[in-house]
């Protein structure tokens, strides 16, 4: 049982050895934080993977669960906090329930060391510039598959703009029918269709690379 | 702006035939006079002209609404889906001919009958104008996939109405054959709505589609019995139980499409929604072998399906010509129609190729430069139809609408 044999299973999204590794490597008294950092890499290689070709959504679905899962014995045996390389407050935008790209973009970004404050579905403006003063996030990360949610995002960004908070914050909108028409519409700093690209651009526009 | 000097006018009758034969000999595989051109909205498009609210809940606004569109913009067809997705219970009356279509797609009236917990409406859970929601729902165990797969239409109706459905709690009290009784008659009158546009486009010059609906197997169970991500980890956990599923699930579904065709339906609508997350492996395995199935044994049946193709559907694009030749309408989503008509032509219709996001946010010369592009590539030989594919945003201007129509009419001719 090693590290290496953890981020195999991962990438090749052996979910029960993945789950029995890590619970061994625990028993081991391996250092949490080493185990999470090789899940971080294992969930790379998967968004490499996808962005080739060679991985499709419903992998990506069953990495972010697979992820998840570990997160949960892991978390809550780290004891120092962990610097975040930046803090996304994200939610799907008024009017749209779809909620599954959103949520495998927070894998994603967490995995990339990114902290994630997730405000759910349906959510109005308003709730957006509320949670933009309480957590002052770094970046805001709108997801919309809607043609409604257009429109929604354009308000969210005006509603920032109107509480003084659009120069506090990076905006990029995230969803299957964004372009750059649609980023030009809503008045975001970046957009995304793909949640691998969209955490490599959340890096960039933090000025980390990507 | 150029004005497109209109022909002499033609009566609706006129109208109607050669929208109706454009439309006809482009799913043919051959040339029409010019391309045609069809738009769809499920509701926001419409918000232009009436509240969210009104679309779902007042027929006769409906109608009118519609009525306006297809006057301020003439196209050679427009697809109004004026209804929720209600294919669950379609399933569940498949032995029933006679309902099964009437309930397949709910107004806003069935949702106060039935307070099924799929949808959300204007008015009701959401503000008087927005669109109605799907929600959908997880409404069957991963234990249960054995029973249903044993007798699907008994297990939606003694298990998942009941759970999905609040008024139909308990099968056999007041309350839940009140609300039957209730449905029934709401169900005419939705049906009678969805005959009266018919008739309404025609006295305008507008031919509808005889279209009755199918669904994928897989997409059922993602939908209404299990939602999308827990349908896509079962596949992982539970395989085989997944595909017995869906197996059982196609002879429901035929019966169900089968059931317009005395009524004179010749298309059957089948939207796909898991096609895009599956690599070829999951697809060739789960989800396309039923879904051939059902499709071709429509074809056998006189009825041609009339697929969109949601999302992406490169990875999948050649499977489509294991079907027979004509089978049917390919609607493509983000899929570039370009690559589409290589791959299918002279075997599958194509169909799709305005982006909704252009409409909105591009300058009319702008989208008659994309569309003049487009047609040049994609109408050679017939067999296409240019169409949105994704809802248009009402807040789309309407010179963008008529520029979209104006270079359908300079460029698209043959
Ligand atoms: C699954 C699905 C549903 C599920 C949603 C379940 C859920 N919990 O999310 C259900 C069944 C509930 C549903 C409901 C509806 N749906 Co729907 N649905 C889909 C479907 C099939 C897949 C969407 C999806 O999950 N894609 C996979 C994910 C992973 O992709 P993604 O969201 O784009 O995310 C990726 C990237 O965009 C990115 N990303 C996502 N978010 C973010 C955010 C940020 C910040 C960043 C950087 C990146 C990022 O990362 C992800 C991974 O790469 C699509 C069709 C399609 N194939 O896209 C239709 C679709 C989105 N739905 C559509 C519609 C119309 C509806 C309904 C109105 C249906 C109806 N008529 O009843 C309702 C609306 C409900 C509402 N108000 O929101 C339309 C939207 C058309 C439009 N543009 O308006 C689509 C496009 C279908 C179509 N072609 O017509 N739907």
């Amino acid at each position: 049982m090693s590290l290496e044999d953890l981020v195999e299973a991962f990438i090749n999204l052996e979910e029960e050895k993945v789950l029995k590794n890590v619970e061994s490597l625990v028993k081991m008294g391996k250092n949490p934080y080493e185990i999470l950092e090789a899940c971080r890499r294992a969930a790379e290689v998967v968004g490499e993977r996808f962005e080739r070709g060679e991985y499709f959504l419903s992998e990506l679905v069953y990495a972010g669960e697979i992820f998840n899962n570990v997160m949960k014995i892991v978390l809550p045996l780290i004891k120092r906090e962990i610097k975040p390389l930046g803090t996304i407050l994200l939610g799907t935008v008024q009017g749209d329930v779809h909620d599954i790209g959103k949520n495998i973009f927070k894998a994603f970004a967490e995995a990339a060391g990114f902290k994630v404050i997730d405000i759910g579905v349906d959510t109005p403006p308003e709730k957006f510039v509320e949670a933009v003063k309480i957590y002052k996030p770094d970046i805001v990360g709108m997801s919309g598959l809607l043609t409604i949610a257009y429109d929604a995002m354009k308000r969210t960004v005006e509603a920032l703009k109107e509480a003084g908070l659009r120069d506090k914050v990076k905006v990029i909108i995230g969803g299957g029918r964004v372009d750059e028409n649609i980023k030009r519409y809503t008045g975001a700093d970046e957009w995304a269709d793909n949640a691998i690209v969209g955490v490599k651009k959340c890096k960039q526009m933090l000025g980390l690379g990507g | 702006m150029r004005v497109v000097k209109e022909s002499k006018p033609k009566t609706p009758e006129e109208a109607l035939t050669e929208r109706r034969e454009r439309i006809e000999k482009a799913v043919e595989l051959k040339e029409p006079d010019k391309v045609p051109l069809i738009l769809s909205s499920c509701g926001d498009l419409l918000r232009k002209y009436i509240t969210g609210h009104d679309l779902y809940f007042n027929y006769e606004k409906a109608r009118e609404a519609v009525i306006k569109f297809v006057k301020d913009y003439q196209v050679d067809m427009f697809l109004p889906v004026l209804g929720a997705e209600g294919f669950i219970f379609a399933l569940a009356f498949a032995e029933y001919p006679d309902i099964a279509p009437a309930v397949r797609f709910w107004s806003g009236p069935m949702h106060d009958i039935l307070k099924d917990k799929f949808t959300k409406w204007p008015g009701r859970e959401l503000p008087e104008d927005s669109i109605f929601q799907f929600i959908g729902g997880q409404f069957m165990d991963i234990k249960e996939y054995a029973k249903f797969s044993e007798d699907p239409i008994a297990f939606v109706n003694e298990v998942i109405l009941p759970r999905s459905c609040i008024n139909l709690e308990k099968i056999g009290s007041p309350k839940a054959n009140a609300a039957l009784i209730r449905l029934g008659s709401e169900a005419s009158k939705a049906l009678k709505f969805l005959v009266d546009v018919t008739v309404d486009l025609a006295n305008v010059g507008m031919p509808s589609l005889p279209l009755t609906s199918a669904y994928a197997p897989l997409d059922y169970i993602g939908d209404f019995l299990r939602t999308p991500v827990g349908v896509l980890l079962d596949i992982r956990r539970y395989p085989d139980e997944v595909k017995r599923a869906c197996e059982a699930l196609v002879e429901p579904i035929i019966k169900v499409a089968l059931a317009l065709k005395p009524a004179g339906a010749k298309y059957a609508f089948i939207p796909l929604h898991l096609n895009e997350y599956l690599s070829p492996k999951l697809y060739n395995e789960f989800y396309w072998p039923t879904l051939k199935k059902i499709i071709i044994t429509l074809y056998e049946q006189g009825i041609k399906s009339f697929v969109f193709f949601e999302g992406w559907h490169d990875a999948h694009l050649e499977t489509i010509l294991d079907l027979p030749k004509g089978w049917g309408v390919a609607l493509f989503e983000k899929t570039d129609v370009r690559k589409a008509k290589k791959v299918l032509a002279g075997h599958t219709c194509v169909m799709g190729g305005i982006p909704s996001s252009l409409l909105l946010e591009a300058s009319p010369d702008k989208i008659k430069e994309y569309i003049k592009n487009l047609l040049k590539e994609v109408k050679v030989g017939g067999g296409f139809i240019l169409a949105n594919s994704v809802e248009i945003p009402k807040d789309v201007p309407s010179e963008n609408l008529r520029a979209l129509i104006e270079v359908v009419e300079e460029e698209g001719r043959y």
